[in-house]
């Protein structure tokens, strides 16, 4: 083997994500946006099931809120022609994704479900990945937050309440993700079904307009939804390959 | 060393181990209970820890009725999620109903029943017994009714369904009152009324949003607050890119932008208060054009020459050939259907507007069409709809109030203080009365009023049941089953109003011992009317399946033929809306509008409402006070700028929001902030613009007519910072959002790169 082809096959090994050569699941979200009202239910449902801290009205001028989903609005044209647009952004959990290379000690990585996961315990604080991240989804404890007693009760005990100094980020509600996993091996089943696992802003969407499945089994809704000719992924010229798909807001 | 033979080491092991074991457990014994990581010794049947426990309820953040599921974990509640199976809901949750977890553990709950010690409104209170409080209440209440003087007990409560409504109703006649008052701000009276005249009914229909290809919504923002929004939610989404290959048309008439008008394909302006006359023409256009067949056709042509389009052109400010196209594909796109509420239902017109959307479903045939809207039949079980008091019907009671003719108030979880207008002066009314007991779990503005408190358990802790309105076609119920056990020293409603009732010796008409039982009671009738299969399962069994389920429904539609009453149609006509204030002095035109956020107010103390963005402009934590950028331009102020909003009525003062899609003569503010009490996160913290309204009515249903207050703006010449989350409100060509036609094919957002004049000011 000449020494160019094992630089490539290296590279090629080196540009798989997460060093992966398949993943066990391919966890993919579809929102359409033709259905999504911008009602913001998928925020407060993240913030219910993911311990998402209150930063108080200071901080928060500050632009330091967390908000692991959180609604963009882009108006268009002016008065009486002036329309407004909705759009949920949370982590795309990219396959390529800018956020992982930067990260100095690694605890920003692609897991084995084509997950961008983080690992609150070996964050060391440097930020370098909410640069680095174009869809500007990851978000800084800069403080220990507190919870006002009794609202601590709320806590969901399978997700960690994150301390000062860590990263923070959608996860695409991995703790549900390892619940159905659980439940599938306890069922003596091999694989995860279809409609187990919704994270708490799909579960929860008034409109229906968010759908979350496996990729790699090509004949469910999220399957149909990203082979839509509606299809897009945000940002999509800087290669991402994000696992988030956006249906087009349809403009009749 | 002393000599040690076996016998005395093993002596010594023996006491050695004893008195190991027993410091051990006198360690344990004198542990505090929080340090046992489970502080169960023998868990309850329905605990495992490490396992969560699902309980089916109702939601009670609004009137809707959706169903929840509550996930509790080692007996505490975690995350509410929408019962999948509850027809209302399906599955979805709003964000206030999702918040509802902050109701239960808010950190400003009343712990238990309190007795005002000083000076009304002083705040200083004192911890007594339930005891002492259901006795200083029940023995006043008592020598009333021996008196007979039961009719000076008033009871305001928030609207409630149910059983509990039930409990209310003979609570109220057993003490030979009058004065039972169920009062939502929110409550659309007009709608009630005016499917009153129209279908004789007294209840809502069904509104079909799933299947309807075309919706006309006259100032009904029915995705965020107008009657069912998670329902009407569900619809719009089935409608858009549902099973259907025609994508649903959504056309929205307000002045300001709501969230269903920016969901729509078509946002109009007419002006505020002439949506029905703009209804009345697109019905005038409908039988001119001859696209009505009916035998009364007739009788329309005549009832509707006034409402010509060119008249109503001139008169709505939209232009005659938008009025003739709309009237057009009302009827070309079917199914069609008609919507009216919100502003366009809060005029001295409100009855008369909403009728005219009715004349428009009743032409393109859309009553009881699938797509359409559909007449629910009769309840078969308890009464659904409760009468609500109209703001008439509060200021009358106050008038009462200061006549001396109410010696006790009970309040339970309304909060007129805050949701009535300054102009009422319910505030000042309520020194008349000598007692004002409030049930209330939270020190809003009114329980902070009363001589006594003896706070209830919040919805999430207590027995209860919903009977939804409007129906879904078929009778629908659900329990409301408690998901924890009770936080603090309250109880629930239904035990209160009961424990009272023993003490008064009428207990024989309301014979439960709590309202579980009471609860349980009422729905063995609702079992006992079933058919053979569900009496074959015995009430136990039923019983379980309920809660197990949290809904239950009879697939049994009834009858909803309809022939209209011909004396409507002479009948039909929309009067131009009367505002207080001339418009010299007051040039714009006020339009409050519920926060999505904090509905009337209610969930003003929820600190994931405080932080979450407001939909449309994202600012969080405060008040605003929008405006079109023009309008700005021409007095002069960028966003953050102070501005006194002042009525006839009073002042508020709040700083400036640029709104690209607002009238330029209307100004809109959101209710839901200016708490002057209701705990930490609420208090001192914006305007209430409810304040100000001015005490306009619509004369057939008494309700205000909020939308009909004419404002003057005046610049303070200070500025405050508006905190928002999004930067630019731009897209700047970046396509972030991106467009395609029906077909999918993409379409290019041009001009959107261009910097908004919203933004050059500021």
């Amino acid at each position: 083997m000449s020494l160019f082809s094992r630089f490539m096959d290296g590279w090629r090994k080196y540009r798989k994500p997460g060093y992966y050569d398949e993943f066990d699941y391919h966890w993919t979200m579809a929102i359409d946006l033709d259905k999504c009202t911008g009602c913001q239910a998928c925020m407060t449902a993240c913030q219910a099931e993911n311990n998402i801290p209150i930063v108080g009205e200071e901080e928060l001028a500050r632009g330091r809120e967390i908000q692991w989903i959180r609604v963009e609005r882009y108006w268009e044209g002016e008065y009486p022609n002036a329309k407004l647009s909705f759009i949920p952004i949370m982590c795309q959990h990219c396959d390529s994704a800018p956020c992982e290379t930067v990260c100095p000690v690694s605890a920003t990585y692609h897991n084995q479900d084509g997950l961008n996961t983080q690992i609150y315990n070996r964050c060391i604080g440097t930020r370098s990945c909410a640069v680095y991240c174009p869809y500007e989804v990851r978000y800084f404890n800069y403080y220990d937050h507190h919870w006002d007693s009794p609202l601590e009760q709320q806590l969901n005990p399978d997700v960690t309440v994150r301390g000062k100094g860590v990263m923070e980020k959608c996860t695409f509600c991995i703790q549900r993700i390892r619940e159905a996993k659980d439940h599938a091996k306890d069922d003596g089943r091999r694989r995860v079904q279809d409609g187990e696992v919704q994270p708490a802003c799909v579960q929860t969407c008034p409109s229906k307009a968010l759908v979350f499945g496996d990729r790699k089994d090509s004949e469910n809704e999220v399957s149909v939804a990203i082979n839509d000719p509606r299809k897009y992924r945000v940002l999509d010229e800087l290669n991402t390959d994000s696992s988030v798909f956006y249906l087009k807001k349809v403009d009749a | 060393m002393p000599n040690i033979d076996r016998r005395d080491f093993l002596k010594l092991v023996g006491a050695g181990g004893v008195s190991v074991g027993a410091g051990f457990m006198l360690r344990e014994a004198n542990k505090d209970a929080t340090e046992y990581l489970i502080p169960h010794v023998v868990a309850p049947e329905d605990f495992s820890s490490g396992l969560a426990t699902w309980y089916n309820s109702v939601c009670s953040m609004c009137p809707a009725g959706c169903g929840i599921s509550v996930r509790t974990r080692e007996g505490l509640a975690k995350k509410i999620e929408g019962n999948p199976a509850h027809p209302v809901n399906q599955g979805g949750l709003c964000s206030l109903g999702q918040a509802g977890l902050q109701v239960l553990y808010n950190p400003d709950r009343l712990t238990g029943p309190l007795k005002q010690t000083s000076a009304r409104g002083s705040g200083s209170f004192e911890q007594i017994t339930w005891d002492e409080g259901l006795d200083q209440l029940g023995s006043r209440l008592d020598l009333l009714r021996a008196a007979r003087r039961g009719n000076r007990v008033a009871m305001l409560t928030q609207g409630v369904r149910g059983h509990l409504a039930q409990l209310f109703d003979n609570f109220m006649r057993q003490l030979g009152s009058q004065r039972l008052l169920h009062y939502d701000f929110n409550h659309p009276h007009t709608l009630y009324a005016a499917n009153q005249r129209f279908f004789g009914q007294d209840r809502l229909p069904y509104y079909d949003l799933h299947n309807t290809r075309m919706l006309l919504s006259f100032g009904a923002d029915y995705l965020t607050n107008w009657i069912s929004p998670v329902h009407h939610s569900l619809g719009f989404g089935e409608s858009r890119q549902g099973s259907s290959n025609e994508r649903g048309r959504f056309i929205q008439i307000e002045p300001r932008m709501s969230a269903s008008g920016a969901a729509a394909d078509e946002w109009l302006a007419a002006k505020p208060g002439t949506e029905g006359i703009l209804a009345l023409a697109l019905a005038n256009h409908i039988v001119s054009e001859g696209n009505y067949a009916g035998a009364d056709r007739a009788d329309w042509a005549v009832a509707l020459t006034d409402y010509t389009p060119a008249k109503a052109a001139e008169q709505t400010g939209i232009p005659q050939s938008t009025i003739t196209r709309l009237a057009d594909s009302f009827i070309d796109i079917q199914p069609s259907l008609a919507i009216g509420g919100g502003a366009a239902a809060n005029h001295s017109n409100g009855v008369d507007t909403l009728m005219a959307v009715n004349v428009l479903n009743y032409l393109a045939g859309n009553i009881g069409q699938e797509g359409g809207l559909l007449l629910n039949p009769e309840p078969t079980s308890v009464v659904s709809q409760q009468q609500q008091a109209s703001y008439s019907t509060l200021l009358e009671f106050a008038e009462a109030a200061r006549q001396g003719e109410i010696d006790v108030l009970i309040l339970n979880g309304s909060n007129p203080v805050f949701t009535l207008p300054q102009a009422s002066e319910f505030r000042e009314a309520l020194a008349s009365i000598p007692l004002v007991v409030s049930l209330s779990s939270f020190l809003d503005e009114t329980t902070a009023m009363a001589d006594l408190i003896l706070p209830s358990h919040t919805y999430l802790e207590s027995w209860g049941d919903d009977f939804p309105e409007p129906g879904m076609g078929f009778p629908v119920g659900a329990v409301s089953q408690p998901v924890v056990s009770p936080l603090y020293n309250t109880r629930a409603t239904g035990d209160i109003i009961l424990a009272l009732a023993r003490q008064m010796n009428v207990g024989t008409a309301l014979p439960w011992e709590n309202m579980e039982e009471c609860i349980k009671d009422g729905w063995r009738q609702i079992y006992e009317r079933g058919d053979a299969q569900t009496l074959a399962q015995g009430f136990d069994s039923f019983w379980t399946s309920v809660l197990r389920a949290g809904v239950w429904g009879e697939t049994a539609a009834g009858d909803s033929e309809f022939t209209l009453d011909r004396s409507v149609i002479s009948n039909i006509g929309v009067q131009a809306p009367e505002f207080s204030g001339s418009e010299e002095d007051f040039p714009f035109i006020l339009h409050p509008y519920l926060s999505p956020n904090f509905y009337d107010g209610r969930g003003a103390n929820l600190p994931w409402m405080q932080e979450r963005p407001d939909p449309m402009t994202s600012v969080v934590y405060g008040s605003w006070v929008e405006m079109n950028p023009s309008t700005a331009k021409e007095l002069d102020l960028i966003e953050g700028d102070l501005v006194d909003i002042q009525s006839l009525h009073g002042t508020v003062r709040a700083p400036v929001y640029l709104y690209p899609a607002i009238m330029p003569n209307v100004v809109a503010m959101p209710i839901g902030q200016g708490h002057q009490e209701f705990g930490r996160y609420a208090k001192d913290r914006g305007v209430n613009p409810i304040e100000i309204l001015s005490p306009e009515i619509e004369p057939i249903t008494g309700q205000l007519a909020s939308s009909a207050t004419r404002v003057n703006i005046v610049p303070t010449g200070r500025r405050s910072k508006l905190v928002k989350t999004s930067g630019t409100s731009r897209d700047l060509g970046r396509e972030i959002v991106q467009f395609a036609d029906v077909n999918g094919v993409e379409l290019s957002s041009a001009g959107s790169n261009s910097i908004p004049i919203t933004e050059v000011t500021a």
